[in-house]
């Protein structure tokens, strides 16, 4: 979303201020707005399970953006996601049990236990590279989710932690359509931080550390800290996702938290397109509504009762089949179709896109 | 001696399993987190034989191993294929991709019941008794011979035999190794089919041992710290792996507490992570250069 | 971005293009169909489907039909609050269904509770909210029951074992087994017994001959688990692979039945609380017919959970009269009277304060190797559930 050459054909910048606006020209202010509107509209028209799916894929977004700045942007491969959300949500789980904390403490503590997670798992990125930072990231999963499972079984909780609405005075958070705009603004919140993020000096250090360490470091960028940093506020932003989870869910259990999770977030940002903002955005919405469609369409076939014992086999195999295809036939992932659609209606009625300059 | 026996089992089963993830990294540099579930394909492909060949539990067995083998070419031809010379990674996800679609037509075809394959070939898993002081069951018996079998197949098949020879060549040095003749397509295939095919005899002796349902994909997961730990280009090195995870699980269960035997694995892993990455016997990655 | 918002708004008005029946009882289920647990959960549910088709089929309940709307979660507890809030606000059931992992009750219990809609627990484990005094929201047919299983069991072992009781427990490492195992040590102590050894043994265990050798080890001349079936039969078959010869106590699962026929073991155990098919009563050959007739992939002695899921549903709908709504249904259910037809030892009754059901029964089956075939060992033993 934020490309830094001119959106359309030639160049308009006149001054050095319109370079940091993310917002230039009027059709992308139009745009925006009919978007804003459209998603403040959408509560009002939907049903109760729309609204559920739509606050499902804000969840969903936060997490898949906090991962692409980690995998797509600084190029380290993280499997652990899921035990990150489980590390937030647990946080926030156990402070609300242990001590009734309110959400705005333990929101906070979410994102800082998830930070320090972050740097601790962002250790071993200073030595290994690839898949055996992967595979390190896999052991941080199976050990958050062993202490969650202990502290579950150890304080008697052992369908899962129940945790009340969050109230703000008398105003309980229980409305889906409340919680639609609450998570529909930590996801915008979530989005801007990144953009700008990326934009800054951290952003351009994290491209150069992913395209090549070596050089990288020859440049003068501090590759050690802008690593781990990557790993803080990526794991952080997961972690407040995962709180996030848990009081709009009402509940917190390890089985919530399964390996499984940490594949469909790897999916998002591999489906979306690795390296975009919106390719983040593109693939929780994709992932999250998979499953959803799958059954609707099974729903429609004759006798679909009789399917319905195989759904998450159908699922699965749809899910593995999409991975796959995209891995193989569409490396850019969906922004890469976004963007082939695009150019094709701004080349119009040419073919090519012009040598040098242009947008990439 | 029961402990040492204990410990001998799980060892084969992980040093069984390990070695398939090592075969193809070794070849390919490609790490299969699909192996846990072809392992588990290949056991249920065990069940469908075995109703086929109801008389004959050995060919339904020599059927069932074969077509894992087939699979395995199968999975290599049809698509990592497209992934050689892609990033690494995006192969790695590949291979988790095909493990998800796996676990899916797993259930569509066979159900998610558990299913015991020891029954439907008839055969009964006798107790034998050691040295008079342990008891190993014939299952895990065979699990130690295999393993024995298969390990000491590889080091010959690797050392002596022609495609043997290529194989160590492409994965020292694919470029190289192209230009002087080998096909590499060939070696890669044969490297899968070999995986698959120790993998499926993995699973399927843990099935006949103890039943079969979908949990054997974690089983396949948990060996996979055992390949790290020996190192994940090295069999010596998976070996070694799989006896010292498999001595920590057990003593774990038997001394400290047996919730701790799921995580342990992995807490060995990451101590070998930070300590020596590239593993007990593997080769180092070169450096970086610009 | 408009495209996108386009496309995103037509895939989710088209997901709810499923309109709920009017005419109709509705009726949902979120269980865990499939999945690595769908093993316990999902033949019971296809009995549940194929009763509920059979009431439709004879012309419904108070002349309407019942629209039983099954939803799979594969005992993931996000999934099943999803469903969970479909089924009460979308389909607007007056019957809310759990079959699943005691992992998803939190949500579903919590989207019952916010919708006032009740709860039936049907065939998975019953949780605490339902024994008296009773939640007023959720309910339980499922046949085992934390703490009253122990009971019963020690119970017959306290009856049967001739030499002093060396205890030893087997537990999966799942909150719920692990808290019932402890329970039963505690239990077994009061009792005169002595537990020896208690193994909590993780789910995906390659090999569970370290855990039985620890409890061989530990000289138990019993053993009892409560834990799902893959663990407490591959405990078992650990134990005999070493040799070990006493006599082995566990849950008698849907699974049961195919499964003591399997292991031809004479000193396994199986208490439970559902009529086993061996005992050829009546209703299971109707049972029997009706799965046969709709085809079903499962094996019909699985079935049993479901078949009085629907029973107890039939007869709540009926009592709460046309047209139904949430309010009426909870009122018939908190007073409901079912007869089992002998698939239970006496009838199913639930009061104001207690839905779990006022009396339980068990039996104990095994395998007889001399006659070839499951045996009962002891009837019908009742328990008062106060």
């Amino acid at each position: 979303m934020s490309s830094r050459e001119p959106r359309a054909s030639g160049y308009f910048r006149s001054s050095y201020d319109q370079g940091l606006r993310l917002i230039e020209t009027r059709t992308q202010w139009t745009s925006l707005i009919a978007f804003l509107l459209a998603l403040g509209a959408f509560p009002f028209l939907a049903t109760s399970f729309q609204l559920d799916l739509a606050c499902q894929v804000f969840l969903a977004v936060i997490g898949s953006i906090a991962l692409m700045l980690l995998t797509g942007y600084a190029g380290q491969v993280s499997l652990g996601h899921a035990g990150l959300i489980a590390a937030g949500a647990f946080t926030a789980g156990i402070l609300f049990k242990e001590f009734g904390a309110k959400f705005w403490i333990t929101i906070p503590a979410a994102a800082a236990m998830g930070a320090l997670i972050g740097l601790i798992f962002g250790l071993p990125s200073l030595r290994l590279r690839g898949l055996y930072l992967a595979v390190s990231t896999l052991a941080l999963h199976f050990i958050v989710i062993y202490l969650g499972g202990e502290y579950e079984t150890k304080r008697g909780f052992s369908t899962g932690i129940v945790i009340d609405a969050p109230r703000i005075g008398d105003l309980v958070l229980r409305d889906r359509k409340i919680w639609y705009f609450v998570l529909l603004a930590f996801a915008a919140v979530t989005l801007l931080i990144s953009l700008n993020l990326l934009r800054s000096r951290t952003g351009r250090a994290w491209a150069a550390i992913r395209s090549h360490e070596t050089i990288a470091e020859a440049l003068g960028i501090g590759v050690a800290g802008h690593k781990l940093l990557a790993f803080v506020i990526s794991s952080s932003m997961t972690a407040v996702a995962g709180a996030l989870f848990s009081y709009y869910r009402g509940f917190v259990s390890v089985e919530a938290f399964s390996l499984f999770l940490s594949i469909q977030y790897v999916a998002m940002i591999i489906i979306g397109g690795m390296g975009s903002l919106l390719g983040a955005i593109l693939g929780a919405i994709f992932v999250t509504l998979l499953p959803y469609v799958i059954e609707y369409a099974v729903g429609l076939l004759p006798n679909a009762r009789s399917y319905a014992g195989m759904l998450a086999a159908f699922n699965y195999s749809a899910f593995g089949i999409v991975m796959i295809l995209f891995l193989v036939f569409e490396p850019q992932g969906l922004v890469g179709i976004w963007r082939r659609v695009q150019n094709y209606f701004l080349l119009w009625p040419f073919k090519q896109k012009p040598l040098g300059g242009g947008r990439r | 001696m029961q402990l040492a026996i204990n410990i001998a089992v799980l060892a084969a089963i992980y040093a069984l399993i390990a070695c398939g993830y090592v075969l193809i990294y070794r070849v390919s540099r490609v790490l299969n987190l699909a192996h846990g579930e072809l392992m588990m394909l290949s056991a249920y492909l065990l069940l469908t034989t075995a109703s086929l060949f109801s008389k004959n539990p050995l060919i339904a067995l020599t059927a069932a191993v074969f077509l894992s083998l087939c699979v395995g070419v199968l999975v290599y031809l049809f698509l990592m294929r497209r992934m050689t010379g892609e990033m690494v990674l995006a192969a790695v996800l590949t291979t988790v991709a095909l493990g998800v679609l796996l676990r899916g037509l797993v259930v569509l075809i066979w159900s998610a019941q558990q299913q015991n394959p020891a029954q439907a070939l008839g055969w009964a898993n006798y107790s034998i008794p050691v040295f008079g002081a342990g008891r190993i069951s014939a299952a895990g018996a065979a699990l130690i011979a295999v393993t024995t079998l298969i390990y000491a197949g590889l080091f010959l098949f690797l050392r002596f035999s022609r495609y043997g020879i290529r194989m160590r060549a492409a994965g020292q040095n694919p470029l190289l190794a192209a230009q002087r003749g080998i096909s590499l397509h060939v070696i890669y295939a044969l490297a899968w089919g070999l995986s698959t095919f120790t993998g499926a005899m993995a699973g399927i002796l843990i099935s006949l041992d103890s039943g079969l349902d979908s949990t054997m994909v974690l089983i396949g997961l948990k060996a996979f710290p055992a390949a790290l730990v020996g190192g994940l280009d090295s069999l010596v090195g998976a070996l070694l792996g799989a006896l010292i995870i498999a001595a920590a699980e057990v003593l774990m269960i038997y001394y400290v507490d047996a919730l701790l035997s799921d995580v342990v694995p992995f807490l060995v892993l990451i101590l070998m992570l930070i300590v020596r990455p590239w593993g007990l016997f593997g080769t180092r990655e070169e450096l970086d250069r610009v | 971005m408009l495209k996108r918002n386009l496309i995103a708004t037509a895939v989710l008005a088209g997901l709810t293009g499923a309109t709920a029946a009017q005419d109709a009882y509705n009726v949902g289920l979120t269980g865990a169909l499939t999945g690595p647990a769908a093993g316990t959960y999902a033949p019971a549910v296809d009995g549940l489907r194929i009763y509920i088709d059979k009431v439709n089929a004879a012309g419904g309940v108070n002349g309407k039909k019942i629209n039983l709307i099954l939803l799979d979660d594969s005992a993931q507890p996000a999934r099943a609050a999803a469903n969970a809030t479909r089924l009460v606000t979308d389909d607007k059931v007056v019957l809310l269904l759990n079959a699943s992992l005691s992992s998803t009750y939190a949500p579903v219990v919590g989207e019952s509770q916010k919708a006032n809609v009740p709860l039936i627990f049907a065939s998975s484990v019953c949780p605490k909210d339902v024994y008296p005094p009773a939640n007023a929201l959720q309910f339980c047919t499922t046949a085992f029951a934390a703490n009253y299983d122990s009971r019963a069991v020690l119970d017959f072992v306290k009856a049967t074992a001739k030499a002093p009781v060396k205890l030893g427990l087997a537990a999966m490492a799942i909150p719920i087994s692990r808290g019932e195992i402890d329970y039963a040590e505690e239990l077994a102590k009061t009792l005169g017994m002595t537990p020896v050894s208690k193994q909590i043994i993780p789910p995906p265990t390659p090999d569970y001959t370290p855990f039985a050798t620890l409890i061989k080890e530990a000289d138990a001349n019993w053993t009892y688990s409560w834990a799902p079936w893959v663990t407490q039969v591959r405990t078992l078959e650990g134990l005999r692979r070493l040799g070990w010869t006493g006599d082995y106590i566990a849950w008698s699962h849907l699974e049961a039945e195919n499964e003591l026929a399997r292991l031809k073991d004479g000193k396994f155990y199986v208490v439970g609380a559902n009529a086993l098919f061996q005992d050829d009563l009546p209703i299971h050959k109707e049972i029997a017919a009706a799965a046969k007739a709709a085809n079903s992939q499962y094996p019909v002695n699985q079935m049993t959970e479901g078949w009085i899921a629907g029973m107890v549903i039939e007869a709540a709908l009926k009592a709460a009269g046309w047209p139904a709504n949430a309010e009426k249904v909870t009122a018939s259910l908190s007073n409901l009277k079912v007869d089992l037809k002998g698939l239970r030892g006496g009838e199913l009754q639930w009061t104001k304060d207690n839905h779990f059901r006022t009396r339980q029964y068990y039996r104990v089956y095994r395998w007889d190797e001399a006659k070839g075939a499951i045996v009962r060992v002891r009837d019908w033993a009742a328990f008062d559930v106060k």
